[in-house]
C-alpha cells in the first residue's frame, strides 16, 4: 500500500473515531442520563434481553410526560456476563458519561463488581436482579436492591415442604458461581432448621454437556427432594438427563433463575412438567400494572415475560420516581430520595429497609410455581395460587 | 462398580465427539502450522445450519450432515484462500498473524450468528433426544451413542481418504515437508485451502452430532475452541491418531473427575491431565503411536 493511500485510510478511521466518541451536545443537555448495565451478549444474554426490553417499555411510558420537564435517557452498557467487563463498564459510565445514577445488574458476580465501583465513586446504584446475599451486606450506603436476596427465594418453598411435601432427605445441585453458592448455603441452612437431611451438595461448572456423573450419585443417594440452582440451559439438561437416568425423587425444585424462563420449557419439553421453582413474580399478582405489563410485553415483543422483566420494568419506574423526588441530580440528593422510596410497582411494594446484616434491601414475598401443562402456574402460598399443585412427582416410567 | 462403569461410558462417548473436534484442529495444525482459534465458532455455525434445516425443512439432524459438512468445507476453503493464506510471508509485528486472523474470524462468525439468530438459546427437540437404553444398570443415551458411532465412521473415512487418495497423500506430504511437496509438484496453496476446509468440515460434523444432545447459542464456540486446543496439544501437535487418543483421554478424565472429585472441578481435572502430559510426555500422546 502506498504511503498516500495509507494516510487517507488512517485519516478516515480517525475521523470516524472522533465522530463516534463525541456525544451530541444538544441531546445531552435536556435529558437526565441514567446508566444501565446488563448482559446483552454472552451466555446470560437471554435475561439481559428480557430486562432491557422491559426497561425500554417503561422508559417509553415515562418519557411521554418526562421528569421535571426533562426526558430520561438510558445509557446502556453490556457486561457480557463477566465481572471484569462489568467493572470497566461501570467506570466508563461514571467517569466518561457522567450518569446521575446506575441501574441494572443481572449476574451476582457482575453486580458485585459494579456495586464496588459505584460505592467507591459515591454514585447511587439501584440493583434490579443481582441477588447474592453479600451484595447488600457490605454496609454500602449507595447500593440499593429491588429484588429479594437469593437466600429468600425459597421461603415459599420451605413453607410448602413443611405443610405439604414433608421431604426427609434432599440433594442440592448448584452452579459454582456467587449466585449458586450463596443460594445453596442458605438452602442447606434452612433444611437443617426444618430437619431435612442433606445427602449430596455439589456444585458444577456452568455449560457442561454431560451431567450424568453428578446425577448418578444423586440417583444412588435416592433423595426425596432435588433442589437445583441453575441458569436456563443447565436447568434444561439437568432435567432431561434426570429423566434419562430415571431418577425419581418426590419433587424437583428449581431455585428461580433458569427454571422460570419460557426458554426452559421450550428446551426441556415435557420433561419440565411438574417441576417446581421459586419465583418472585407472577402476572396474576394484584399489583398495579402487573397484568398490563405482562400483556403489553407480549403485544410489543411477541414473547412471554417473567419475573426478571417485571423487575426491570419496575426498576425503571422506581428510577423515575426517585428523579422526580430528588431535590437536585447530585448523587447525595438522589441517594436520599432512594432511601425514602415507598411506591407500589408492578413487581410489588418498593421500600428499602435494613434488617439482619442487610442494608437498603427491598423485602418482598416470594412464590412457589410449577410447570403444569406447559404453563407456569403459581401453587403456593395458597392465597395467590392459580391452580392446585401436583404432588408427588410422577415417576418417569408412569408418564 | 456401577457408578464407575457408567462414568466410564459417559466419558468414552463424549470423548468420541471431542476426538472429532480435535482431529479437525490437528489437521489444520499439521498442514498450516497454526492453531485455529476459530474452531469452536466454525462448529457453532454448523450447528446453526443444522438447526435451520431442522426447523424449516424438518430434516433430521443426522441427515443434515450431508449439508453441513460440504457447506463448512466450502466456507473453510474460501476463508483459507482469502483470509489466512495471503497472510503468509507478510511482514508484521507479531509472527503469528494468521492465528490472530483466526481469532478475528471467530469473533465475526459469533457476531454474524448473533445478528441473524439473536442470543437466544435454541435446541433441537427430536423424538429420540431423551431416548436412552440400558445394558444392565448402565444407561446409554441414544443421541450420544449415535454421535459416537457416526464420529467413528467419519474418522475411518477420513483415514481412508488420507491414506489412499492422491489428495490425502498430498495433504500428508505437505504436512511433513512443505518445500519437498512443492518440488514434487503438489499445488501446495490449494492443498492448504482444502485442509482448512476439511478441518472445518470435521468440526462441522462434530457440531451437528452434538446438537441433539446439547444446546446452541452464539457464544458457544469459545469453550470448544479451548477443548480442541487442549486435545491437539495432548495428542501431540499435528498427529491425527494422537488427537483421537487425546479426545478420549480428555473425555474419560473429565468424567472421572466429575464423579470422584467434584463436578465443579471437571474442567480443572482436564487441565491437570493436560499439564501432566506436557510434563511427563512432552510431545503428546502420539509418542505411543506409530503414525
Amino acid at each position: 500500500m502506498s504511503r498516500f493511500k495509507l494516510t487517507v485510510w488512517l485519516g478516515c478511521f480517525l475521523l470516524l473515531g472522533t465522530m463516534m466518541m463525541t456525544p451530541t451536545p444538544a441531546l445531552a443537555q435536556d435529558t437526565i442520563k441514567v446508566g444501565i448495565i446488563l448482559p446483552l451478549t454472552g451466555e446470560k444474554a437471554n435475561f439481559g434481553e428480557i430486562e432491557w426490553n422491559s426497561f425500554k417499555m417503561a422508559l417509553d411510558e415515562i418519557n411521554k410526560t418526562g421528569v421535571k420537564g426533562k426526558k430520561i435517557e438510558l445509557l446502556r452498557e453490556d457486561d457480557t456476563g463477566k465481572p471484569d467487563i462489568a467493572r470497566s463498564a461501570a467506570e466508563k459510565l461514571l467517569t466518561k458519561d457522567n450518569v446521575v445514577m446506575l441501574g441494572g445488574g443481572y449476574g451476582s458476580s457482575e453486580t458485585y463488581a459494579i456495586a464496588g465501583v459505584a460505592q467507591q465513586k459515591k454514585i447511587p446504584f439501584l440493583i434490579n436482579t443481582g441477588s447474592a446475599d453479600n451484595i447488600t451486606e457490605q454496609g454500602w450506603n449507595y447500593i440499593f436492591r429491588l429484588n429479594p436476596p437469593v437466600s429468600e427465594y425459597d421461603d415459599a418453598a420451605q413453607n410448602f415442604y413443611k405443610e405439604v411435601a414433608k421431604p426427609k432427605t434432599a440433594a442440592i445441585l448448584y452452579e459454582n458461581t456467587l449466585f449458586g453458592t450463596s443460594g445453596s448455603k442458605d438452602f442447606e441452612k434452612s433444611c437443617k432448621a426444618a430437619g431435612i437431611q442433606i445427602l449430596i451438595k455439589e456444585g458444577y461448572e456452568h455449560g457442561a454437556i454431560d451431567f450424568k456423573p453428578l446425577l448418578i450419585k444423586v440417583k444412588n443417594a435416592k433423595p426425596d427432594l432435588i433442589y437445583m440452582i441453575s441458569y436456563v440451559m443447565d436447568a434444561s439438561l439437568l432435567m432431561r438427563q434426570s429423566m434419562e437416568l430415571d431418577i425419581n425423587p418426590r419433587l424437583f425444585v428449581g431455585g428461580g433463575a433458569g427454571f422460570t424462563l419460557p426458554e426452559f420449557y421450550r428446551n426441556t419439553g415435557k420433561t419440565a412438567e411438574g417441576v417446581f421453582s421459586a419465583d418472585l413474580w407472577i402476572p396474576t399478582l394484584p399489583n398495579p400494572g402487573a397484568k398490563e405489563y405482562y400483556n403489553n410485553y407480549k403485544k410489543i415483543y411477541g414473547k412471554d415475560t417473567e419475573y426478571h422483566g417485571a423487575e426491570a420494568y419496575s426498576a425503571m419506574y422506581v428510577i423515575a420516581d426517585i428523579l422526580k423526588r430528588a431535590k437536585s441530580f447530585s448523587p447525595e440528593d438522589i441517594r436520599q430520595a432512594l432511601a425514602a422510596t415507598d411506591i407500589m410497582t408492578a413487581f410489588g411494594r418498593v421500600k428499602f429497609i435494613s434488617y439482619g446484616k442487610k442494608t437498603n434491601q427491598n423485602k418482598l414475598p416470594v412464590y412457589l410455581v410449577q410447570w403444569i401443562k406447559g404453563k407456569l402456574e403459581c401453587v403456593w402460598p395458597k392465597e395467590f395460587a392459580t391452580t392446585n399443585y401436583i404432588f408427588p412427582h410422577k415417576s418417569w416410567k408412569e408418564r | 462398580m456401577f457408578i464407575f462403569i457408567q462414568t466410564l461410558v459417559a466419558g468414552v462417548l463424549i470423548g468420541g465427539l471431542y476426538a472429532l473436534i480435535g482431529i479437525g484442529m490437528t489437521l489444520i495444525m499439521g498442514v498450516m502450522g497454526i492453531i485455529n482459534l476459530a474452531h469452536g465458532q466454525i462448529m457453532m455455525v454448523s450447528m446453526y445450519i443444522t438447526l435451520v434445516c431442522f426447523n424449516y425443512f424438518g430434516m433430521d439432524p443426522y441427515l443434515s450432515l450431508v449439508i453441513t459438512m460440504p457447506a463448512l468445507f466450502i466456507i473453510g476453503y474460501y476463508l483459507g484462500k482469502y483470509l489466512l493464506v495471503p497472510l503468509i510471508g507478510r511482514e508484521s509485528i507479531l509472527p503469528e498473524n494468521q492465528v490472530l486472523m483466526t481469532v478475528g474470524i471467530g469473533i465475526c462468525l459469533t457476531e454474524i450468528m448473533r445478528f441473524i439468530f439473536t442470543s437466544n438459546y435454541q435446541s433441537v427437540r427430536t423424538g429420540y433426544s431423551n431416548k436412552a437404553f440400558s445394558l444392565g444398570e448402565v444407561s446409554f443415551n441414544f443421541p450420544l451413542v449415535m454421535a459416537f458411532f457416526l464420529a467413528i465412521i467419519i474418522t475411518v473415512l477420513l483415514f481412508l481418504f488420507l491414506m489412499k487418495t492422491d489428495i490425502g497423500r498430498a495433504i500428508r506430504a505437505t504436512a511433513q515437508d512443505k518445500d519437498a511437496a512443492v518440488l514434487m509438484g503438489i499445488p501446495q496453496r490449494k492443498i492448504t485451502y482444502a485442509t482448512y476446509g476439511l478441518g472445518a468440515a470435521l468440526t462441522a460434523a462434530a457440531g451437528t452430532l452434538l446438537l441433539p444432545i446439547y444446546y446452541l447459542f452464539p457464544d458457544l464456540g469459545g469453550q470448544f475452541t479451548l477443548k480442541a486446543f487442549v486435545i491437539t496439544i495432548l495428542g501431540g501437535m499435528g498427529s491425527t491418531v494422537g488427537a483421537i487418543l487425546g479426545g478420549l483421554t480428555l473425555g474419560i478424565f473429565e468424567s472421572l473427575g466429575a464423579t470422584y472429585i467434584s463436578m465443579g472441578l471437571k474442567d480443572a481435572v482436564g487441565m491437570v491431565i493436560f499439564l501432566l502430559v506436557l510434563i511427563f510426555v512432552p510431545g503428546g500422546l502420539k509418542r505411543f503411536t506409530k503414525i
